[in-house]
């Protein structure tokens, strides 16, 4: 089984990582004409006009962009968390959810396999395409950064792993969700919901202090981007939150599922 | 004779709907259990509860004297299912299908899937998804059989097949019966519950009205009776029976009466022609649907 459902997820994987690597090749293309150009430095001067928490939002009062790996800092790596987390999202709306809407369930439940096997496959499938995106999105970019110049390896590797957290909780929370109804076409919706809502939330949690308080909702908080760029370091605080809330949401949806009505 | 599938009191709401209520039956070794209804008598539905598929709101179903669990792979590896619609992998091809469905058998039962797959001429090269519906009942036939099953379930499996493929369908039956093989077999048609079945239920509106042997239920004494008469209005008012055919001097009933009785009012009336015709066992169906 874990065989064939690696062979059903592969394709989706692919078209999602080509589409990264796409848009951040055309970046990293196009980025030395644009960092040694005298327009960067007009433009992390015109960045100094914006209020502090909307360039905090963006981590641009951590980073500069006269380089590109400055750009990932600032906006790069927002649109990885972003994107892996949409595609987390979606691959956990949609790995068990599939069987039912494709109606393929009552052959797959008819088999001698355990429901609760047939889940633990299909996670552990999904947790293996989440893993090699980000990790391939990390490669490339090593890569790529590695021949426009220097930059710190440590900070960059740390930045490249953060997206696993909130990627990882999206993936069992849309999981979990998708074990409350029969059809994919509604999961999509709120997948991208849960994507974007929570990520705006972080964004209005950086701007006040009378916003903060968003931050305890949104999955994106634990990502912790700041924290890696500012000390170089990754907040056990939020591996752990990251692990329990996995799990939690993990054995509810195990749990969910084995009561079912799956027709 | 060895209970190998047991159904207590198996009841099934949908929120306030009905699927079936009280539903009580026994299958022995080795028989085929006919199972007939009209559309909506809670066939799937008892189908589905057994598979654990759907859950039931009351009652037990118990397989070689153990209740029926959803996660016991034990259980699961001695019955076979064909559900009336056959919804498979769609990127597959059957060959792709028939390797997969293997791999959850030990020892995989290679030699019996090949054997069906040959009998029931199934071109193993197609995709799933270029199928005709009947292709595709066959390869679910091969799925549900290829194991060797103790216990079968199997609802429609004739639907979409062609004359020459139900009959090679019917010998494949009778030589799983004669392995010992128990089937449970839901159908709307008629005429196979009499060809293949050794005991037939039949429910309605969730509630299964009758059990009984088909030789048994061959023997019933339902009767049509055909009456020609000048006095036909009178007539009718005084047996107390809906026509199932009326003219102006003719009628038609389905007898509920004693014999005797019947007689009796006949003889009261100048009749012109009489015809008793004994029902034929899909008219005896029928008589419990309506």
């Amino acid at each position: 089984m874990l065989k064939r459902e690696l062979k059903v997820n592969f394709k989706s994987f692919l078209i999602w990582f080509l589409l990264i690597i796409g848009i951040f090749s055309v970046v990293f293309l196009i980025y030395p004409s644009i960092a040694s150009s005298e327009n960067i430095k007009m433009m992390d001067e015109m960045l100094k006009i914006f209020p502090e928490e909307i360039l905090a939002a963006f981590n641009m009062d951590i980073s500069s962009l006269d380089s590109a790996f400055g750009w990932l800092k600032s906006e790069g790596f927002v649109f990885i968390l972003l994107l892996t987390s949409c595609y987390a999202g979606i691959v956990g709306s949609n790995i068990i959810l599939k069987e039912e809407n494709d109606k393929t369930i009552e052959y797959l439940t008819s088999l001698p396999i355990t429901r609760t096997k047939i889940v633990l496959t299909k996670t552990l499938v999904g947790l293996i395409y989440i893993i090699s995106l980000i990790l391939g999105i990390g490669i490339f970019n090593y890569i790529a950064l590695s021949l426009s110049g220097d930059f710190n390896q440590k900070q960059f590797l740390l930045l490249s792993i953060t997206p696993v957290l909130p990627s990882i909780v999206i993936y069992f929370l849309c999981m979990l969700i998708s074990t409350f109804t029969h059809k994919s076409k509604k999961m999509l919706g709120m997948t991208l919901g849960i994507v974007f809502g929570s990520y705006i939330l972080y964004m209005l949690s950086t701007i006040a202090e009378e916003t903060e308080f968003l931050k305890y909702i949104s999955v994106f908080t634990l990502a912790d981007i700041r924290n890696v760029i500012k000390n170089t370091t990754i907040n056990p605080a939020m591996l752990g939150i990251s692990l329990i809330l996995s799990i939690l949401l993990f054995c509810i949806t195990i749990i969910h599922y084995n009561k079912k009505e799956l027709v | 004779m060895k209970k190998i599938l047991e159904i207590k009191n198996l009841t099934k709401y949908y929120g306030k709907t009905l699927g079936v209520k009280n539903l009580s039956l026994e299958l022995n070794k080795g028989e085929i259990f006919g199972f007939i209804g009209p559309n909506g008598a809670g066939k799937s539905t008892t189908i589905r509860s057994i598979m654990n598929l759907i859950n039931k709101t009351a009652g037990e179903v118990y397989f070689e004297g153990q209740r029926l669990e959803k996660d016991n792979i034990n259980q699961k590896q001695k019955i076979g299912y064909l559900p009336s619609e056959i919804h498979l992998y769609d990127d597959m091809t059957v060959k792709e299908l028939l390797d997969y469905h293997e791999t959850f058998y030990h020892p995989k039962p290679h030699d019996k899937r090949c054997e069906l797959v040959k009998r029931l001429n199934v071109d193993e090269t197609k995709k799933i998804e270029e199928l005709s519906l009947g292709n595709l009942k066959k390869v679910g036939i091969i799925l549900a059989f290829m194991h060797s099953p103790k216990l079968l379930i199997l609802d429609e499996a004739t639907s979409g097949l062609d004359p020459v493929m139900q009959e090679e369908f019917y010998k494949l039956l009778k030589e799983e019966q004669e392995k010992g093989t128990t089937i449970f077999y839901s159908t709307h048609i008629l005429n196979e519950v009499s060809k293949i079945c050794d005991r037939v239920g039949i429910i309605k509106d969730g509630h299964l009205l009758k059990i009984e042997k088909i030789e048994e239920l061959k023997d019933k004494e339902l009767t049509f009776v055909t009456i020609i008469s000048k006095e036909i209005d009178k007539l009718e008012k005084e047996l107390k029976i809906t026509p199932l055919e009326k003219t102006k001097d003719m009628i038609k009933i389905k007898n509920t009466l004693e014999i005797n009785s019947l007689i009796k009012i006949l003889g009261k009336y100048k009749i012109e022609k009489l015809f008793i015709e004994k029902a034929t066992l899909e008219e005896v169906f029928l008589h419990y649907y309506k």
